[in-house]
């Protein structure tokens, strides 16, 4: 079943339009990978679904409803959750504090859900009454989803995890959202680690210049030449 | 006097104004920190909270509720019940100004908002100074005796003890909602990241309302205890505390509430020791050395965050 789906979508920062018209689909249970080069769009295309940008133009239907236009925090109550690229996290705040505050808007007992973020990420549970600030990137990136998946999202969308991650830890996010995905949560994901992100993807897209290029399997994808010579490095 | 005798004594009235200074700082460090402004009308706002302070005294007078002498304070019940009654009134009347005039602003940023917090300022002195007129009032008449405490070497007042329980009471309440509410979290949240709370889901409506209701509930003690200390309110009361207010918030780091609290602390307890060796008209000017020079050595302030 189609969980989320962009249709022409146009969006961009004021006058300078940086999505010319893009359409994506994502299923229940996939994981939807993005890659392109840097300016493609692909962060733009992640802040107009979750409704920090505002498309110009197009639809975003999300579970079949119309959610174009929606602000985050709207978005955020039918089951999406978003984590940024970059200031994902709450530094102050001790790990705990930041799952916690993931719950904000659930009013029922959420404990047996922070119960099994922590089996999703077992350093956590050691680290809990840590602040956040003074944790490692690949911890804080880890809290960045643990924060996110406290509403239970069926749709969750990932701006470069591994970005500014060390090699070693690279692997270990990546593992993390095979982990995720494998709880039924569909992960839509952006990434500049172009071979590793298709290799876990159910369908790949390509984004060049604000406009979709190539869309097929991750598998697919990986295999086709032009794919690889272009944007893969060869 | 030999100076050094004197130091002990002044440490004690530094405590006391660095009470006030730090109740009138947090304020301004939660509407810095959460909605990233300097809000000038917070002087302003601790002299409307004296004269709410002083209105609801009157009434209450007024249905026979009396004012006397409570324990070995200079004020009785009456007072403490019309400190907690202003602080809920002006919080409220703190909310209904942000309602009308900050939240229309705040998408302009922050320049604009500070300068029209000036103008706030200026509203709410001159509003008081209208209904209540220049000259002094005062809570109660008369004069307190001075207790002595001869193996310290100095003379305190209940009253000042009272002022002094107060604030480090109201610190403590106000810690425990940061650190163990729902909302108090939100907040400390917000301040992190005002953008990731709203992609989180977190009411950021409710937590700006929350920041002007703690803010205007303690400068509301700041200002009616300052009274207290002072033994008469005027309109110009919160005004002329403002500067060295700002000069603990910088030095605490801007932002940082418990840094507020210390900021005060330093600056207050400064500002009394200074005048051992230079004239008390320096007070001012001491509050501003301090924070150059903390300025100059570390810019995030004392417990500021680096960024």
């Amino acid at each position: 079943m189609s969980l989320l789906r962009v249709e022409e979508v146009t969006s961009g920062y004021g006058e300078m339009e940086v999505l010319h018209g893009v359409s994506i689909e994502a299923t229940s249970g996939e994981i939807v990978s993005i890659i392109g080069p840097n300016g493609a769009g692909k962060s733009t295309l992640m802040k107009t679904i979750f409704g920090l940008l505002h498309p110009t133009g197009g639809t975003i239907v999300f579970k079949g409803n119309d959610i174009t236009g929606f602000n985050p925090d709207r978005i955020v109550r039918q089951g999406m959750a978003y984590v940024p690229q970059v200031e994902n996290i709450f530094p102050s705040l001790t790990v705990h504090e930041n799952l916690e505050m993931g719950a904000f808007i659930r009013r029922d007992d959420f404990r047996g859900r922070t119960e099994e973020i922590y089996e999703l990420f077992p350093i956590l549970k050691d680290r809990r009454k840590q602040r956040v600030g003074k944790m490692s990137g690949g911890e804080q990136q880890m809290v960045a989803m643990g924060r996110a998946l406290m509403l239970d999202p069926q749709l969750l969308l990932l701006d470069e995890p591994s970005a500014a991650l060390a090699p070693n830890l690279v692997d270990m996010i990546f593992s993390r959202i095979i982990a995720i995905n494998r709880t039924g949560v569909a992960i839509l994901i952006v990434e500049q680690n172009a071979k590793q992100s298709l290799r876990l993807a159910d369908q790949g897209y390509v984004l060049a210049g604000g406009r979709k290029r190539f869309a097929d399997t991750g598998q697919n994808l990986l295999a086709n030449e032009e794919v690889g010579k272009l944007y893969l490095g060869g | 006097m030999d100076t050094l005798a004197r130091i002990p004594q002044l440490l004690v009235y530094g405590v006391i104004s660095g009470s006030i200074l730090s109740l009138g700082g947090i304020g301004i460090s939660l509407t810095y920190s959460i909605l990233g402004f300097a809000n000038f009308a917070h002087g302003d706002i601790m002299a409307l909270g004296a004269y709410i302070t002083l209105g609801v005294l009157t009434l209450l007078g007024g249905w026979g509720l009396t004012n006397t002498n409570f324990g070995p304070l200079s004020f009785g019940i009456g007072f403490i019940l019309a400190l907690v009654i202003s602080m809920g009134l002006t919080a409220a009347a703190v909310v209904l100004i942000d309602r009308v005039l900050f939240k229309r602003l705040r998408r302009t940023g922050s320049i604009i908002l500070m300068m029209s917090s000036i103008g706030v300022a200026l509203g709410l002195r001159n509003i008081l100074q209208f209904f209540w007129g220049p000259q002094p009032h005062y809570y109660v008449q008369g004069i307190q005796l001075a207790t002595q405490i001869p193996a310290l070497g100095i003379r305190v007042k209940p009253d000042q003890i009272f002022i002094v329980g107060t604030a480090v009471l109201l610190v403590i309440l106000l810690h425990g909602f940061l650190q163990y509410t729902k909302i108090g979290k939100a907040m400390r949240a917000t301040a992190d990241n005002m953008d990731l709370s709203r992609v989180t889901g977190i009411n950021t409506d409710r937590v700006i309302l929350w920041t002007w209701v703690i803010g205007a509930a303690l400068a509301t003690a700041a200002g009616a205890l300052a009274g207290v200390e002072n033994k008469f309110i005027t309109p110009e009361l919160g005004w002329q505390m403002l500067l060295s207010i700002f000069a603990s918030v910088v030095l605490g780091g801007l932002g940082n509430i418990y840094g507020a609290i210390l900021g005060g602390m330093v600056i207050g307890i400064s500002e009394e020791v200074s005048t051992a060796f230079v004239s008390t008209g320096y007070k001012p000017a001491i509050a501003f050395i301090i924070m150059i020079l903390m300025l100059l050595v570390k810019p995030t302030g004392l417990l500021g965050k680096r960024r």
